[in-house]
């Protein structure tokens, strides 16, 4: 035998490797077939979009870990219902897990999830065009339901009056203080911005060390920014905004947080951060911010004693006519278009959203449902932790200013990135207010947003 | 050649199929239709692109400078220790860090580059760092970059080359030591030579993976809660544009940009070092 | 084996007084020549020192998440950080942990293990002969195997998602964990690791010889080629299990049910549960300390990979094997 390759190998070798190349064309060729997809055929024109035809099943719902709660108790309830139930990330932190998904499922054609909880609010500036969200005004959810709502709470959903997902929970800001410790300083709560600035003044000549606030969240233009009115994130429609960050609303609001930043009564590490962990959680005397501060923020991370928190109406400028505030997150169902459990999935819409037994007795957020917040807001004034009764939710779930949309481009990373560092820096806020437009209409239009200043 | 035939099955249906795809998608349009180089245009003048670029070449210059010499060195170091348990402990504490890949370490990292809370903030406070804003400010971004990468994918390869190191034979050695050869000049001489290949193949991997770096940006993103790292690399912007913009074909455009950059480095190292050469 | 000559002169005499040229070809054990005490001594503490610095600086943030693991949220931020917390804030951020969506974290290190160790048996048996080929054996498209190899690991893949998912799902795999599996399988970086070892650690005529002796193929890589690549197979064995136990992108995108996820996609998932990271969690929020347990619990089996991979991964030596 030589040391030469002999020749009948070396057809052996490239049959071989033919055969290989044959599945892998064989691959190519399946990948081709499947990319140029199936027509739609056999569905029905109901409730104002194609249904496809209906089979029982499972029902495939996807909640985050904090949800789960909510279906596991529909399960117990309802336990002729067949549930899959999956859970993953909700969609937080910039994952963008739930677009990804359904982008994928549209090439394939199958997958998509019934229903869906989403923590983002902005899950319609996409989830309409990629024919994933099942309108839900024109047949499927009745108008009475809809009314009960809190206004303005399902305009997020809203794409040219149809409405495309059912906000789970409001996040409403209102202004946070400690009471015992306002009453200690001879204090009174602020009822105007004015009186608020006043009074971070006045703290930080008689009381140094001692916080009004916190801008030094990626959340924070939504709490002050939101409640005063600017017109920083203007959505007019599904793919257009208007940004106008130098308006008196803006400017105002930016002078009033930087002469409290430069005192020191505003600080500017987040709320969650370490160093405010560590050296400023337990000289809170006010802090504006959402209805999840309560639990999650005070009682949760800072370990804020008992009887101490309590909630006011969050500050409005002089002469207000109209009291507006902000609102940080929520959360959306939505409905696939795709779902061949239409009813099922209608009904454990309807339940999650609205049902006492799950919204008004265990949702960790404040209800977007009026009628479950009720009963909601009657249990968290029971539960003996807050120093006062919690009812200025309830007033402030229907000022949240419609005039700041939710978008495809994040407002918190734009503002984290932009002028979170800037503050970090010295600068004042009043200065970046060009800078945070100039980034908002670039996000904006990298998105594909028509942007109007 | 049946030896190769399951591999190249698995490489034409994971590998060549999956590039030659997204080949195709960074040619064509969002209907299959035939682009040229429209997408490559519209990427390139994304707001985001030509800083993505600067901060990938920064990143690439510190990154494959402090990989290349300290993995050798250490990996030299740890073969002329005497105990060859210290070694073996060494070499396992040096890996350590390689297992916390991705989410796993984002709050290590957290705490560690926060000088409120980390353990080496005299350290951070020497070089005049008193709060987490100051340490991830955007000029020292690359640094943090490749120390954080570094610390992941050092021990690896510190493994490899220990290994090549352990390939030369014991009679080149003494042959070099008998002829009066030091540490250093047995190093450089002897040892780093033959390594050539490995150390090849570390640099072109290194290049790619500093090319197409994500992990570390997209860590301190989620660490700083967005104040730092989004946006940072092109390979980041890919994802952006694939799945929160739904472009796949410019997301392909760019993959392909760094793929390209990623070969021709290659081919440049592999012609001059005789790579491919089965000698 | 390419011999690279040294030169250097042959003029500086050997400590003993041994001959130059009996040396050179000597295949035995160094002998043992008097050791320069006090040199030789400085050489090892410089070493050891720069060494040292090396292991604080790679050890010192897995010390610091080791002991976060002990401590409760509160002392994470208060106390010193690298103080031991108590081992009842360990045990009870382990028992969160555990009870964190019913026992979930067993499950996604089961899953784990599970698509680990397959694919690391498909992937050895697969890389290692092709390896093998490339290096030692002569066949058309072998260069070009190679070139292609080496494009296909340079390649970003962040648009190779959408490829493979249309592939997966063409073949009905979608949902069943060969959707994972079978693209772990495919490991470039192993291949080419096998190729370089063969290609500077045995030596052709070794191959060459038992060939001539009538070996077939198979029989010249089963007996000869394989016995020598243990180190080999241990590092293309690890690092193909290590890359496949931290993937993260992979199963998150292709696995739909929350029961298949593998423990790194699982600690992705508390770290979304983690006030100072999504602060509308509520009540089933996860700690900081816990989510540093659950970090150690998911690296743990691969230091333990390691420890067992270390044994094969580095004795390489040829002793005997061949004549020059």
């Amino acid at each position: 035998m030589t040391v030469n390759k002999p020749s009948s190998g070396r057809e052996r070798a490239s049959s071989k490797s033919r055969a290989a190349l044959l599945a892998g064309c064989a691959a190519a060729a399946a990948l081709t077939l499947t990319a140029c997809g199936g027509g739609t055929t056999g569905t029905t024109t109901k409730d104002g979009f194609a249904q496809v035809p209906q089979k029982d099943g499972a029902l495939t719902v996807w909640v985050d870990a904090t949800r789960m709660d909510a279906v596991k108790l529909y399960q117990k309830l309802h336990p002729e219902v067949k549930l899959n139930i999956v859970s993953y990330d909700g969609d937080a932190n910039g994952s963008n897990y739930l677009q990804t998904k359904v982008q994928l499922f549209n090439r394939t054609h199958k997958g998509w999830p019934d229903v869906v909880f989403s923590s983002q609010n902005n899950e319609a500036s996409w989830a309409v065009d990629a024919g994933f969200a099942a309108p839900l005004n024109k047949g499927l959810v009745d108008e009475a339901t809809l009314g009960k709502f809190a206004s303005g709470a399902n305009d997020v959903c809203t794409v040219n009056g149809t409405v495309y997902c059912l906000r789970n929970d409001l996040s409403q800001a209102v202004l946070w203080y400690n009471a015992p410790l306002l009453k200690k300083f001879g204090y009174q709560v602020p009822t105007t911005w004015e009186e608020y600035q006043q009074l971070g003044e006045k703290v930080a000549k008689e009381h140094p060390g001692y916080l009004v606030g916190d801008a030094g969240d990626s959340f924070t233009p939504e709490i002050y920014l939101w409640a005063s009115k600017c017109g920083a994130n203007h959505i007019t429609g599904p793919k257009s905004v208007s940004v106008n960050t130098s308006s008196e609303a803006c400017t105002k609001m930016a002078k009033l947080m930087d002469v409290l930043i430069k005192n020191k009564s505003m600080s500017i590490s987040g709320v969650f951060s370490t160093d405010f962990g560590k050296n400023q959680a337990d000289k809170v005397l006010l802090m504006p911010g959402p209805a999840w501060y309560g639990g999650a923020l005070f009682e949760g991370t800072f370990k804020t004693p008992a009887k101490q928190i309590a909630a006011a109406p969050i500050p409005q400028w002089k002469g207000e006519t109209s009291p507006s505030t902000g609102n940080v997150g929520g959360g959306t169902w939505l409905l696939s278009q795709h779902s061949e459990h239409i009813k099922a999935a209608t009904d454990f819409l309807k339940w999650v959203t609205t049902d006492n037994a799950y919204q008004g007795k265990k949702a960790p957020g404040f209800p977007a449902y009026a009628p479950a917040a009720e009963v909601w807001l009657k249990g968290q004034n029971s539960s003996g932790y807050f120093a006062s009764d919690l009812n200025a939710l309830k007033a402030a779930s229907s000022q949240v200013w419609p005039g700041w949309g939710s978008g495809q481009f994040s407002q918190e990373a734009i503002w984290a990135a932009t002028v979170k560092p800037a503050l970090t820096q010295g600068k004042s806020v009043a200065s970046m207010l060009p800078a945070w437009q100039d980034s908002i209409v670039k996000y904006a239009k990298s998105n594909g947003y028509k942007v109007s200043q | 050649m049946a030896f190769v035939a399951a591999y190249v099955v698995l490489l034409v249906a994971f590998g060549v199929l999956p590039t030659a795809y997204a080949v195709y998608f960074a040619f064509t349009d969002a209907g299959g239709k035939v682009t040229g180089f429209a997408n490559f245009v519209s990427t390139a003048h994304d707001f985001r692109f030509l800083d993505a670029v600067s901060h990938v070449a920064v990143y690439l210059l510190f990154w494959l400078l402090s990989l290349v010499v300290f993995v050798v060195a250490l990996a030299l170091l740890l073969h002329r220790l005497a105990s060859g348990s210290a070694s073996k402990a060494l070499r396992f504490l040096y890996y350590i860090p390689g297992a916390l890949a991705g989410a796993a370490s984002v709050l290590v990292w957290l705490f560690m580059l926060d000088p409120t809370v980390s353990p080496v903030r005299s350290l951070l406070g020497v070089l005049g760092f008193h709060t987490f804003g100051e340490v991830i400010a955007p000029g020292n971004l690359p640094l943090l970059f490749t120390i954080i990468a570094f610390w992941t994918g050092a021990g690896g390869w510190i493994v490899v080359m220990y290994g090549a190191l352990n390939n030369i034979p014991t009679d080149v050695m003494e042959a070099a030591r008998i002829d009066g050869a030091g540490a250093w000049q047995t190093a450089w001489h002897v040892q780093i030579p033959m390594l050539r290949k490995w150390i090849v193949y570390m640099v072109i991997l290194a290049f790619a993976g500093g090319a197409q770096l994500f992990v570390e940006p997209q860590l301190l993103s989620l660490a700083s809660v967005g104040v730092a790292g989004r946006d940072y690399s092109l390979n980041q912007l890919t994802y952006d544009f694939a799945f929160q913009m739904n472009n796949i074909n410019g997301a392909a455009a760019v993959s392909v940009e760094l793929l390209v950059v990623s070969v021709s480095a290659a081919a440049v190292f592999v012609a001059r070092s005789g790579f491919f050469d089965a000698e | 084996m390419p011999n690279k000559s040294f030169a250097v002169s042959v003029a500086a005499p050997h400590a003993e007084g041994e001959p130059s040229v009996m040396s050179r070809t000597h295949h035995r054990a160094p002998e043992r020549r008097r050791p320069r005490p006090l040199r030789r001594v400085a050489a090892q503490l410089q070493t050891g020192t720069v060494l040292a610095v090396f292991v604080v600086f790679f050890v010192l943030p897995v010390l610091w998440l080791v002991l976060a693991a002990t401590k409760t949220d509160q002392q994470l931020v208060h106390d010193n950080p690298l103080s031991f917390g108590s081992f009842h804030a360990l045990k009870a951020n382990w028992d969160a942990l555990t009870s964190f969506q019913d026992d979930a974290v067993m499950q996604w290190l089961g899953n784990s293990a599970l698509y680990a160790v397959i694919s690391l048996v498909i992937t050895l048996g697969v890389a290692i002969p092709a390896g093998y080929a490339l290096a030692m054996t002569e066949f058309r498209g072998r260069h070009t195997l190679l070139v292609a190899t080496l494009v296909v690991m340079l390649m970003p893949n962040a648009t190779l998602v959408v490829p493979l998912f249309l592939e997966i799902n063409a073949v009905h795999l979608i949902g069943t964990m060969w959707s994972i599996i079978l693209p772990y399988s495919f490991y470039p970086f192993g291949v080419y690791l096998t190729y370089i070892y063969f290609t500077t650690a045995v030596p052709k005529d070794l191959l060459a010889a038992a060939r001539m002796d009538g070996c077939s193929e198979f029989r010249v890589f089963w007996h000869i080629a394989l016995p020598l690549a243990t180190p080999v197979i241990a590092l293309v064995g690890f690092f193909s299990f290590v890359a496949n136990w931290t993937n993260y992108f992979l199963p998150y995108v292709m696995l739909p049910e929350s029961s298949q996820m593998p423990i790194q996609v699982g600690v992705g998932t508390l770290l979304s549960n983690v006030p100072s990271f999504n602060p509308t969690v509520g009540d089933l929020a996860i700690q900081r300390p816990q989510l540093a347990l659950a970090t150690l619990v998911a690296i743990t089996p691969v230091l333990i990979v390691f420890l067992f991979a270390q044994r094969f991964l580095v004795s390489g030596m040829l002793a005997g094997a061949t004549k020059e």
